[in-house]
């Protein structure tokens, strides 16, 4: 049951142009098989691009894919029938119920086992709507439905583009929990997110991608582990003032708020001077409510995407870092 | 078989087949009891009188009425077919299937082939209607209908029927293959309609190369003994000297082919980004 190398998915110098445009610029994924894989990246770095790719829907210019331990490319397409995926925004009849829906589709591509349909509606929460057109649901719903349409086949590959979009939060704690269990199970997931708090909880490996390229993949708790960051949870009132006090140990650049989880606020400095930071703290009359070290994925993401906010947290729009973010809001007269 | 059996369950569920083909027969009662309702009227002479109920008069009354639902049909047969190809793309259903290992060249094939045989279905609707219409409309205007049972007429019906099938099926697969090079349903629909009315105009500057163009050839194909234009609805361009049927009915054939291997093959090879 387990691919190539143990991995479920695995690109080699995977590049896509559309147009002058580069999308991919030799992408090298490795995702092991049985666990949640976290793919990350800004908007515009290529990740639905590489899900369409896996997915067949668009060709590769060059390099290759391997699903679930074998070659993929065109004229593999029954190699899909082992993989299920929610690619961008779900996608229905809006004439048909939620149920006539998943039967319709279940028609495509690989035989779906009888019962398997009213398993999902139930798994999804679907149950009481199930008779409703889908023109009438809403966009959580039509998430769930999404979930439950790549879940037909009980696919041994389960590929899912930003599946936590419009859920409430009781559906992304069981969504989160499905994807899980589905690991538990033997079965690999690859979802790519933009809330890195919910990845965080989630994976077991991540892969963050920027401009085409893979700029990082690994395990989550190795890449947040590496040294250089102690977390600091403060009075969310008290943040501002923390980081200006914290700026005394660790130079004016060291000391960032989490946009991801209020609060908290990442101190650049190694793990030995956890202590201190609770000290200089304590010292201004401000009182530490958690503490830990090691990394912030949201730090990191922001790192190694080029993303990285200026001092005061304050992040960008415009994908440019430092000194050049700055001037591009200069530029638009919003620095001020 | 479960793709096929998969489109017509679709199709059947879908509001734009029953108002394609309940207009269709809904325009055909609303003329034919007009007819039957005001051949009496005041001021129509006997020439006008003759013709009009000719429309209600059996056997006469099926060619009218198979005239009527070719000719309009056509046009309607594009639009159907351009909706449904057209709709495929446009709410990414088409994603679906090939995300979930479909063959693109069968999905399409097979969603036609469903096409195909609810304009059957419809065709046959509409005619039946129709005919029920016409004898509502004779009894108004006090037409005998003996010729109900005329066996000439009834023994060629089923060929008709069968070519006028043809026809608007080869129209729905041109509506059908414009949507899908369009990947959208309002572009589809719109080019669809812009190309059988397009014909028609073309058909005054270039006669001699509109003839062979898969609307007019449609036309042709149904055509009548002793009429030139057939249905006469629009695509046919009633100043265009009509080929002969069969060889109309060939073209029409192979227009159905090319139309349906484009789809196919635009489908096979296209980025499915939306």
């Amino acid at each position: 049951m387990t691919g190539t190398n143990g991995l479920a998915l695995a690109t080699r110098g995977l590049q896509k142009r559309y147009g002058s445009r580069v999308a991919l610029a030799g992408l090298d994924l490795s995702v092991p098989n049985g666990v949640v894989y976290g793919f990350l990246g800004p908007n515009g770095a290529g990740k639905t691009t590489t899900m369409r790719l896996l997915t067949g829907l668009i060709h590769a210019d060059t390099g290759s894919i391997d699903v679930l331990g074998r070659p993929f490319g065109r004229g593999d397409r029954h190699r899909l029938f082992d993989v299920g995926a929610l690619i961008e925004s779900p996608a229905f009849y809006p004439f048909l119920s939620g149920r006539q829906n998943l039967v319709e589709l279940a028609a495509n591509g690989a035989p779906v086992p009888r019962g398997r349909v009213d398993d999902l509606l139930e798994l999804t929460g679907l149950r009481e709507r199930e008779k409703d057109k889908v023109a009438g649901y809403s966009l959580g719903m039509k998430q769930r439905l999404g979930i439950a349409a790549a879940l037909l086949n009980d696919p041994r590959l389960l590929l899912l583009d930003e599946p936590s979009n419009g859920l409430d939060p009781a559906g992304i704690v069981a969504m989160r929990d499905t994807l899980r269990n589905l690991a538990d199970a033997g079965k690999t997931v690859f979802v790519s997110s933009h809330l890195l708090g919910e990845v965080q909880q989630m994976v077991d490996v991540i892969g963050i991608i920027s401009a085409g390229r893979l700029v990082r993949e690994g395990p989550i708790e190795d890449l947040l582990s590496g040294g250089g960051v102690v977390r600091v949870r403060v009075e969310r009132n008290d943040v501002e003032r923390s980081i200006g006090v914290l700026a005394g140990i660790t130079g004016p650049d060291g000391a960032t708020a989490s946009t991801a989880e209020p609060g908290w606020i990442s101190v650049r400095t190694t793990a030995d001077r956890i202590g201190e930071v609770n000290r200089v703290l304590a010292g201004a009359g401000i009182w530490a409510t958690g503490l830990e070290s090691g990394n912030d994925l949201e730090q990191l993401f922001l790192e190694l995407t080029g993303g990285q906010p200026p001092v005061g947290g304050e992040g960008t729009f415009f994908g440019v870092a430092g000194a050049e973010a700055g001037a591009a809001r200069t530029d638009r007269g919003i620095g001020a | 078989m479960r793709l096929f059996a998969s489109g017509l369950r679709k199709l059947g569920r879908r509001l734009a087949t029953w108002v394609t083909f309940g207009l269709l027969a809904g325009l055909l009662v609303l003329i034919l009891i007009a007819v039957g309702a005001t051949s009496d009227r005041a001021g129509a002479n006997t020439a006008q009188r003759a013709a009009a109920l000719g429309l209600i008069t059996f056997p006469g009354a099926y060619d009218s009425i198979l005239s009527f639902i070719l000719g309009l049909g056509g046009l309607f047969g594009v639009v159907y077919g351009a909706a449904i190809a057209g709709s495929e793309w446009t709410w990414g259903t088409l994603k679906n299937a090939v995300a979930r290992g479909e063959s693109r060249a069968r999905y399409v094939l097979l969603s036609f082939a469903s096409i195909a045989v609810v304009i059957a279905l419809g065709l046959l609707f509409a005619f039946v209607t129709g005919v029920a219409a016409a004898l509502v409309a004779a009894g108004l205007a006090n037409v005998p209908t003996s010729g109900l049972n005329d066996a000439a007429t009834l023994g060629r019906l089923p060929g008709h029927l069968l070519k006028g099938w043809l026809a608007i099926t080869e129209e729905a697969a041109l509506g059908f293959a414009i949507a899908t090079l369009a990947r959208s349903q309002l572009a589809g629909i719109g080019a669809g309609i812009a190309f059988y009315f397009g014909e028609t105009f073309a058909g005054i500057f270039l006669p001699d190369v509109v003839k062979y163009l898969p609307f007019n050839v449609a036309t042709a194909s149904v055509a009548t003994s002793g009429s030139s234009s057939g249905g006469g609805f629009g695509g046919g361009g009633a100043q265009i000297a009509a080929l002969d049927p069969s060889t109309a009915l060939i073209l029409v054939v192979a227009w159905l082919v090319g139309a349906l291997a484009v789809a196919a093959a635009f489908t096979e090879r296209a980025e499915i980004t939306g």
